[in-house]
């Protein structure tokens, strides 16, 4: 079976997999208080447990050039350093022959620890004199950003980073509009519960690193190693095997490190295979609080809008400074604005840490802009299809000023969710406002990531068999095969031809890391350019051997192999190659890059490679008496510029779109007393499963045919999570009049929006009002 | 059936069981009989990737001690294509047609409940397919394209492909 059949068959091997000769398997002894001082761990007890073979605790990461990590604030110890700051940060880890004897022998190791009062919350993070999760400021760059764009570190007390961006005259534009409303939405904080526990597996040989890793990123941890070991890049090899899902919670640098300092330790290769439990305790989606006030004319056209973002950004940095730009950037919406304002913070709490989740940011800003803007057109007494309709960017218009044009025609997927939903004719229907109702939305995101870069080979042998490298990892998307389609359609052979190689750093061309739905659009015109240049060699050799122009010629798949075709002549290519070369043959490599530049005229330092708009619609039903919300219709659609492969757009449409739906309607990782999480089980943290289904789950892909990738396409694996929300809050107060702010939408309350109780709960009274 | 001492039937062969008691019935697939795609997700009867058949019946493979398949007949995802080839067999045929599956962590337990369904009701109703899959999770296709797969599956099936 090859790789894709493998799945079908049981074959595909994970990195939780993965096994070594001599392996070791360690285990995590992690804090069972928020906030505490590590005031001494006496392991003494575990290293005389036969079978035991070290503990690594924060001494030993102590000792290393640099032990901290994180993405562009560095707060993060590879294991707790004299301090733990969430339930479940990881405090010491046992090295053993076996797992059982590993965790046998956590419980025999004595952590004293000195408590401290936790900051829970984003109110309890910023009162006055609150604890403070770190005294002395980090190492790290700020993000860089263009025109009318502020980043900083570490700006106040608990507050990990702030983002701004601002053009126009706010305050005389809001002053100036014929309405002005202020609205604000709370976002509750989600797992990814990915099925793949998070795993990886280390060696030493030879004074080389070697690692077996779930993360999506091979490069970034690979650069994360090298600096916090001390160690060259050529020292550490990163292998890439198929990833068991991630969505975000396996991107940046994770356990990694200590994988390597505990095989560094153990002198052995050493694998970490957390449980799903333990996956829950390591990243989580931001929760938030976001407060938009908008101003409009008489016309119902947007004029202003000042936007503040709050974001729980837990206990360590991770991604959050990404997230917090992304979401403060896009806030706005696709739609014409005369002046913005718009800000976003990262709060520090004693919280699992929060980081990249499918859209970094993106959902929490289209849900509340999204719920803004439909309360909006209701208050002025317009259809909130009309509203939008009015204010959506054009083809080709500017998100802002030195950003580039839209390449999505906005307009055209609203159309056909109204279509497929049966918008247009919803108040033909009996129960219509009296307990159903029809709610739109439209998500946008910047995709391709900031000033990304990718390189790719694609090498060619004698027979045509086709070898396509690059660093983009298989996460489910299909990278690989998308990948094969852009090589295989370039040089114009069989996909059959194809192999996607393995990635391992070693030998695997860079990228930034698999992210930003950039798979296809930046490492796949690498590839394609890779793919391009091993054209260029095949038909300039055949052109050499056959006495002509190379553009006299074109490669096609013959009945004897593949061919050079010189006008109605056809020329097999094997044996011309093997003629001239002898031995086992050849192959032609070709090499391929982008880069996207860097430009200080852009809001976020270059302008954007393509939008991923999202359109979404959705029919509901409320019961009144228990309000239950029941979900008839949910449409869900993108664009993929050009579609290299529909089904896996599809795909990815249909799962981001249920990952929003668990949002919406139940999925929510809760804190008790706002200090111990209550529900960081597979068991008690409810995901979607099939029975959850809205009764009609309606997913599309359009082709719009502007995207800067291979053949027209863009990226659209995040964009399917980030209109959902708003247009189930929307489709509840087209149903009842009643609106909710608060996710998920439970039935509580929903029952307390219509009994007009319904305001955003303050994060730091969420718990206690469950 | 080995009729020597513990054994049971593993994909149609017979097999001993020499686990300690207190073994589970996956740490036995994965790590006596290398089967490593029984996967483990959850590791506590939630999520459905170690679901194997225990004469033809779902079971989560995480939560069933090994001594509980004694003289059973166990069907693992390496046992479902066909044996003499390797070519898959209808319903993974259906799986691979409609994209029923994305990272694949959760595809051999959906595969293996597509089939004990599709025993007992070679015709589901879109309503049933929902129910039976509900037994397990898939957190990346959204479970379209697995339903799908399923309808497709059931009408290869039922036109006596093999
Ligand atoms: S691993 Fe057995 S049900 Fe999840
Ligand atoms: S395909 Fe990834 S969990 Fe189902």
């Amino acid at each position: 079976m090859d790789g894709l059949n493998d799945k079908v068959g049981g074959g595909t091997r994970y990195a939780f997999d993965a096994a070594l000769p001599g392996m070791r398997h360690a285990k995590l002894l992690r804090s069972p208080h928020p906030h505490a001082r590590i005031l001494g761990i006496d392991a003494s007890h575990a290293l005389a447990l036969p079978g035991v073979v070290c503990v690594v605790t924060g001494e030993d990461a102590a000792r290393l050039p640099d032990p901290h990590h994180g993405f562009s604030v560095r707060d993060q110890p590879l294991i707790a350093i004299g301090k733990v700051r969430y339930v479940g940060d990881p405090v010491a880890a046992v090295v053993a022959m076996d797992e059982r004897t590993a965790l046998a022998a956590l419980e025999l190791i004595a952590v004293d620890y000195e408590v401290l009062e936790p900051v829970p919350t984003l109110d309890a993070a910023l009162a006055p004199g609150a604890p403070v999760l770190f005294d002395e400021p980090h190492p790290g760059a700020p993000l860089g950003v263009g025109a009318g764009s502020w980043s900083r570190n570490e700006p106040a007390p608990n507050v990990l980073y702030e983002y701004g961006y601002a053009r126009g005259e706010i305050d005389t534009d809001l002053a100036g509009a014929a309405h002005v409303f202020t609205d604000s939405f709370a976002i509750s904080r989600i797992s990814h519960y990915y099925l793949e526990p998070y795993s990886g597996v280390a060696r030493i040989e030879d004074g080389r690193i070697e690692l077996w890793t779930c993360n999506q990123d091979p490069f970034m941890i690979r650069a994360d190693i090298s600096r916090m070991f001390g160690l060259p890049v050529n020292d550490i090899c990163l292998h890439s095997p198929m990833i068991g899902g991630g969505f975000g919670g396996k991107s940046y640098c994770k356990l990694e490190p200590l994988i390597v300092l505990m095989a560094m330790k153990a002198r052995a290769p050493v694998r970490l295979a957390l449980t799903l439990d333990e996956s829950l305790l390591t990243l989580t989606k931001h929760a938030g609080v976001l407060t938009l006030t908008t101003g409009v004319d008489a016309e119902g056209r947007l004029i202003a809008r000042r936007s503040e973002l709050k974001l729980d950004g837990g206990a360590y940095a991770d991604a959050s400074a990404m997230v917090a730009l992304k979401a403060a950037y896009r806030v706005t919406g696709p739609y014409r604005w005369k002046s913005v304002f718009s800000r976003a913070s990262i709060i520090r709490t004693t919280t699992i840490p929060a980081g990249s989740y499918r859209g970094f940011g993106g959902t929490q800003a289209s849900y509340a802009s999204e719920c803004q803007i439909d309360m909006i057109a209701r208050r002025i007494g317009l259809d909130p299809y009309e509203m939008r309709r009015r204010n959506l960017l054009d083809v080709g218009e500017p998100f802002a000023p030195g950003d580039s044009g839209m390449d999505s025609d906005l307009r055209r997927g609203l159309d056909e969710v109204c279509r497929r939903l049966g918008y247009h004719e919803r108040s033909q229907h009996p129960g219509h406002r009296n307990g159903r109702g029809m709610g739109l939305a439209i998500g946008i995101k910047d995709g391709g990531g900031t000033g990304n870069h990718a390189q790719a080979t694609v090498t060619v042998s004698h027979t045509g068999a086709v070898t396509v490298s690059a660093a983009t990892t298989e996460i489910g998307q299909g990278a690989g095969s998308t990948l094969c389609r852009i090589a295989t359609r370039t040089l114009g052979l069989p996909l059959a031809n194809a192999r996607y190689a393995p990635i391992d750093t070693d030998r695997t061309p860079l990228n930034n890391g698999t992210h930003v739905s950039c798979g296809t659009t930046v490492t796949g015109t690498a590839v394609q350019r890779a793919a391009e240049d091993a054209r260029a060699q095949i038909l300039e050799f055949a052109a050499e051997q056959l006495q002509c122009p190379a553009a006299d010629l074109t490669l096609e798949e013959s009945g004897q192999g593949w061919a050079v075709r010189r006008g109605a002549d056809l020329h097999p290519l094997a044996p011309l190659i093997m003629s001239w070369f002898g031995g086992v043959g050849y192959v032609f490599i070709g090499r391929g890059g982008i880069k996207v530049p860097y430009d200080e005229r852009s809001p976020v330092r270059a302008r954007n490679l393509f939008w991923m708009p999202s359109w979404a619609g959705a029919e509901v039903e409320i019961d009144r008496e228990t309000g239950r919300l029941r979900v008839l219709q949910l449409i869900v659609g993108g664009d993929a510029g050009h579609a290299i492969d529909m089904a896996s757009c599809v795909g990815q449409i249909a799962g981001a779109a249920l990952q929003a739906y668990g949002l919406s309607l139940f999925e929510e990782l809760r804190y008790r007393d706002g200090a111990q999480p209550e529900n960081a089980d597979p068991r008690a943290y409810r995901v979607p499963m099939a029975s959850d289904l809205p009764d009609r789950f309606d997913c599309f892909v359009e082709e719009h045919g502007m995207g800067p990738g291979p053949f027209g396409a863009k990226g659209l694996g995040e964009s399917g999570m980030l209109a959902v929300t708003a247009a189930l809050a929307n489709a509840i107060e087209d149903a009842t009049g009643a609106r909710v702010t608060t996710t998920p939408f439970t039935g509580e309350r929903i029952l307390a929006a219509l009994d007009g109780l319904d305001t955003v709960v303050p994060m730091d009274q969420r718990s206690a009002a469950e | 059936m080995t009729g020597d001492g513990r054994g049971f039937t593993l994909n149609g062969k017979p097999a001993s069981l020499r686990a300690p008691d207190n073994a589970v019935l996956v740490d036995v697939l994965r790590e006596d009989h290398g089967l490593h795609g029984c996967r483990i997700g959850c590791d506590q009867a939630v999520c459905g990737a170690c679901t194997v058949l225990v004469d033809g019946t779902p079971m989560a493979a995480c939560s069933t001690f090994a001594f509980e398949v004694e003289g059973r007949s166990v069907l693992t995802i390496e046992g479902v294509a066909n044996a003499s080839d390797g070519a898959p067999d209808p319903i993974q045929r259906a799986f691979l047609e409609e994209r029923g599956f994305q990272c694949g962590y959760c595809t051999a337990g959906m595969i293996l409940t597509t089939r004990a369904l599709l025993e007992r009701d070679p015709d589901p109703t879109e309503a049933t397919i929902r129910a039976w899959l509900g037994a397990g999770v898939c957190r990346c296709t959204g479970y379209s394209a697995i339903i799908s797969a399923v309808h497709t599956a059931a009408r290869l099936l039922r036109q006596g492909s093999v």
